[in-house]
């Protein structure tokens, strides 16, 4: 039934299938529909503005092909349409559309965000106890509700703008090629898309990859380091700390 | 069953009287102005994970006892169970600690991919053995026994050997699990292929039932002549449905009833009139079991 369903091919299963009154393609059309029809709904609670910006007709064609390239592999329709992003970077159709990947990445990132594990952050108190010499040495691991994104056009001044409707916002956008470091958070209100600076964005990219304070440091040095450390343990960014063996 | 019990009240256990499917559109409602139901049954699949829909149904669980109904456990895949999924449904189960657990007699996984449908088994002695295996393995992983629903099918399979309503009897009484009865999902089978409703109803373990489903379904007309039912949750419950309902519980006595409804889902009003339609025949039920016993 999976190539049925998935690639329309019912010649494995027809001979099986009892055809009373009804051919077994007609009685196949039935789950074929729901299949479609689930995952395109599951791609458009997903990403919401790319469904906006495109329209229903163009994102149910699209939604389609992906689907039909790339089935869910988890029962958890949250966990679906990982690699939409790169299906329309190159779907020939939305090419005029140059933003339209990068606003399905950031809707990707919100959309794993959002339903991230929830795990108490890191209390900054625990900090205390460690020496003055051992701090260049630490390093974190960050809260799974965040994602850090770097876009090459402004991709959530786009997503915000259409999600609140906001149509003299939209066309107040230069959508051209101009990159954007995006921290994209869960708060208890919903999810928040913040813009950074590039360093100190890199900064915070290096430790959420658990590189120690030092080495994040010569990543970006002329960030205000000490203020954005400060920022992301009051903001909870980090769930865990460790020390490592060297600062590099 | 002791017919003059009250039902049961307390937070944790699934009373035998009507409650509503709660879909995200009711969330805020539920919170903020905490409806008289029953109780509410949520699909497991849309709370795994953490953030602000798990968040809710633990606010909401304070309140009202929840049943907890999965789709994409797969019990009747030969490749056996995905441990990720079954992982993430015991972390669902411990999150909410709900006073029923049920799935489907049905596929949904193959070939490693997740095909969105509850689909139809061929009723061998093989799938048998093989749903029986995955419904112990989870009864294991999840220490509780579950429900196994009886779903809406469009087609049947040659090779089947086993009509539906044995296949479940003897799950049920291999497993030890009980049975989610899907008054609607008996109705649009048993149209679609020409079964016996009320025989399907007699030849169920009445003792194993332990939860009824009732929703709405659509009748698509195929070449003007030929009609397919589908079992889409997006009406009220049709009056045949009611009437084999009326069967059912004077079948199984009084049993925790539950009104679905996914498609175009209704202001909780309508919901609530539904449920409250199931809850006139329940407490029917029961005088009728008092006069049965009396007589």
């Amino acid at each position: 039934m999976r190539a049925s369903l998935v690639a329309h091919d019912d010649r494995g299963i027809s001979a099986h299938v009892i055809d009373a009154g009804m051919s077994p393609a007609e009685r196949l059309d039935v789950y074929r529909n729901t299949f479609a029809s689930v995952l395109t709904t599951a791609l458009r609670l997903s990403y919401p503005a790319v469904h906006r910006l495109v329209g229903l007709e163009f994102f149910e064609g699209a939604a389609r092909i992906f689907i039909q390239a790339s089935p869910p592999r988890s029962a958890c329709l949250d966990d679906y349409g990982e690699g939409f992003a790169e299906f329309l970077s190159d779907f020939e159709p939305a090419a005029s559309l140059a933003y339209l990947p990068d606003v399905a990445r950031l809707e990707w990132a919100v959309t794993r965000v959002l339903h991230a594990s929830d795990v108490e952050p890191l209390d900054p108190r625990h900090l205390a106890a460690l020496a003055e010499a051992e701090r260049e040495r630490v390093s974190f691991a960050p809260h799974p509700s965040l994602s850090l994104l770097r876009v090459d056009h402004p991709a959530d001044l786009i997503w915000r703008a259409v999600l609140q409707e906001d149509d003299d916002a939209l066309s107040a956008i230069d959508p051209g090629a101009r990159p954007a470091w995006l921290l994209v958070q869960r708060l208890a209100t919903g999810v928040e898309v913040r813009r950074m600076s590039e360093s100190a964005w890199r900064f915070t990219a290096a430790l959420f990859a658990g590189r120690p304070l030092a080495a994040a440091l010569d990543e970006a040095p002329d960030t205000e380091a000490s203020a954005l450390l400060a920022d992301h343990l009051a903001a909870g960014r980090f769930i865990d700390f460790g020390l490592n063996e060297t600062s590099a | 069953m002791d017919s003059h019990a009250a039902p049961l009240r307390t937070r944790d256990s699934i009373p035998a009287q009507a409650g509503v499917g709660l879909r995200f559109r009711h969330h805020q409602e539920v919170l903020e102005a905490r409806p008289v139901a029953a109780w509410f049954e949520v699909h497991t699949e849309n709370y795994v994970g953490g953030g602000g829909a798990p968040a809710v149904l633990d606010a909401i669980r304070r309140d009202y006892p929840i049943s907890l109904h999965g789709t994409g456990l797969s019990l009747g895949s030969a490749e056996g169970l995905d441990p990720a999924h079954l992982a993430r449904v015991r972390e669902v189960v411990e999150r909410v600690e709900p006073g029923l657990v049920s799935e489907h007699l049905s596929f949904s996984v193959a070939g490693g991919n997740y095909l969105a449908d509850l689909l139809p088994l061929a009723l061998t002695e093989e799938a048998l053995e093989i749903v029986c295996r995955n419904v112990a393995r989870v009864q294991d992983h999840l220490k509780r026994r579950i429900l196994v629903e009886n779903p809406s099918t469009y087609l049947q399979f040659r090779h089947s050997t086993i009509p539906e309503w044995e296949f479940l009897a003897r799950l049920a009484r291999r497993t030890g699990c009980g049975i989610l009865c899907d008054v609607n999902n008996i109705y649009v089978s048993s149209c679609n292929h020409g079964w016996p409703a009320s025989a399907y109803l007699a030849a169920l373990p009445a003792e194993a039932v332990g939860e009824i489903h009732l929703a709405g379904h659509t009748v698509r007309r195929i070449d003007g002549a030929r009609t397919l039912r589908i079992d889409d949750h997006g009406s009220p419950v049709a009056p045949e449905v009611w009437a084999l309902y009326t069967e059912a519980l004077a079948r199984f006595g009084p049993v925790p009833t539950l009104i679905e409804w996914d498609t175009d889902v209704p202001p909780m009003a309508v919901l609530l009139e539904e449920a409250a339609h199931a809850f006139v025949l329940i407490e029917e039920a029961k005088i009728g079991n008092c006069r049965a016993l009396a007589a």
